[in-house]
């Protein structure tokens, strides 16, 4: 069966703890693992952040939609704006053992989602999707 | 995020408690460059009380660390929850960082 939820948010970063908040309930309401429900949690965060940062340039003013989807065989987390489009090919993050500020956000989001997509039929701005496989070892 | 800035037996201690995100960490940045902007010889940062960190808030440890190292000076972490840690961990700054387990340890090394 799918279950699913839909919120919109303000692009301002003093929403995130919402995001993080929401995100944990709605792994716990779905049964997933709480490491794996924090793990979702900071990957969800950085994705948002992202979005913020990237996509609307620092705007505070645009809309972030948040699409929870839940079903036998998967997690899914998809974001939507209407910002500058991202190319996937151009975010890979930094290499972990280069330490300095910055790039590490990318790194948090690919270490527990399974399925890091821009979904290209989406015509303005972007829609990432993120896809964790239940019962698939991190 | 809450921050304080304990004078611990003549030591510089920034006491973070709560959650630091993108919202939260410019606010540590500016509190954490004024303190080793005077080129402290150490700055402690106890994260005993910290829930949550994302890359932002390590961006600003990272980047207090290069400054610090800049003129020869230290940045010790002490009393970090084990989240927090597994982060740093994936991050291999715990490679990078100093880390004590107590700010006594921290301040004795």
């Amino acid at each position: 069966m799918k279950d699913g939820l839909t919120v919109s948010f303000p692009s301002h970063p003093k929403y995130l703890s919402v995001v993080r908040a929401l995100t944990g309930k709605i792994a716990n309401i779905y049964g997933l693992e709480e490491t794996l429900s924090e793990d979702i949690k900071l990957a969800v965060d950085e994705a948002c952040a992202n979005v913020i940062k990237h996509a609307y340039k620092g705007d505070t003013k645009k809309k972030i939609i948040l699409k929870y989807i839940n079903t036998q065989e998967k997690f899914t987390v998809i974001i939507e704006d209407s910002g500058v489009r991202a190319d996937l090919r151009s975010i890979q993050g930094r290499d972990l053992e280069d330490i300095r500020p910055g790039g590490l956000g990318v790194h948090f989001i690919r270490r527990v989602f399974d399925v890091f997509t821009f979904d290209e039929k989406k015509a303005k701005g972007n829609r990432l999707v993120l896809v964790k496989y239940h019962g698939k070892a991190e | 995020m809450n921050i304080e800035v304990i004078d611990y037996k003549g030591r510089k201690v920034l006491a973070l408690s709560g959650e630091i995100d993108m919202y939260s960490s410019p606010e540590l940045r500016t509190e954490m460059m004024n303190i080793i902007g005077e080129k402290v010889s150490a700055l402690y940062i106890d994260l005993g009380k910290v829930s949550y960190i994302d890359s932002s808030g390590i961006a600003t440890f990272v980047e207090g660390l290069k400054y610090v190292k800049s003129y020869g000076g230290r940045l010790q972490f002490c009393s970090i929850p084990g989240g927090i840690m597994e982060i740093f961990r994936f991050s291999k700054l715990d490679r990078v960082f100093e880390i004590f387990g107590t700010l006594d340890d921290a301040i004795g090394s």
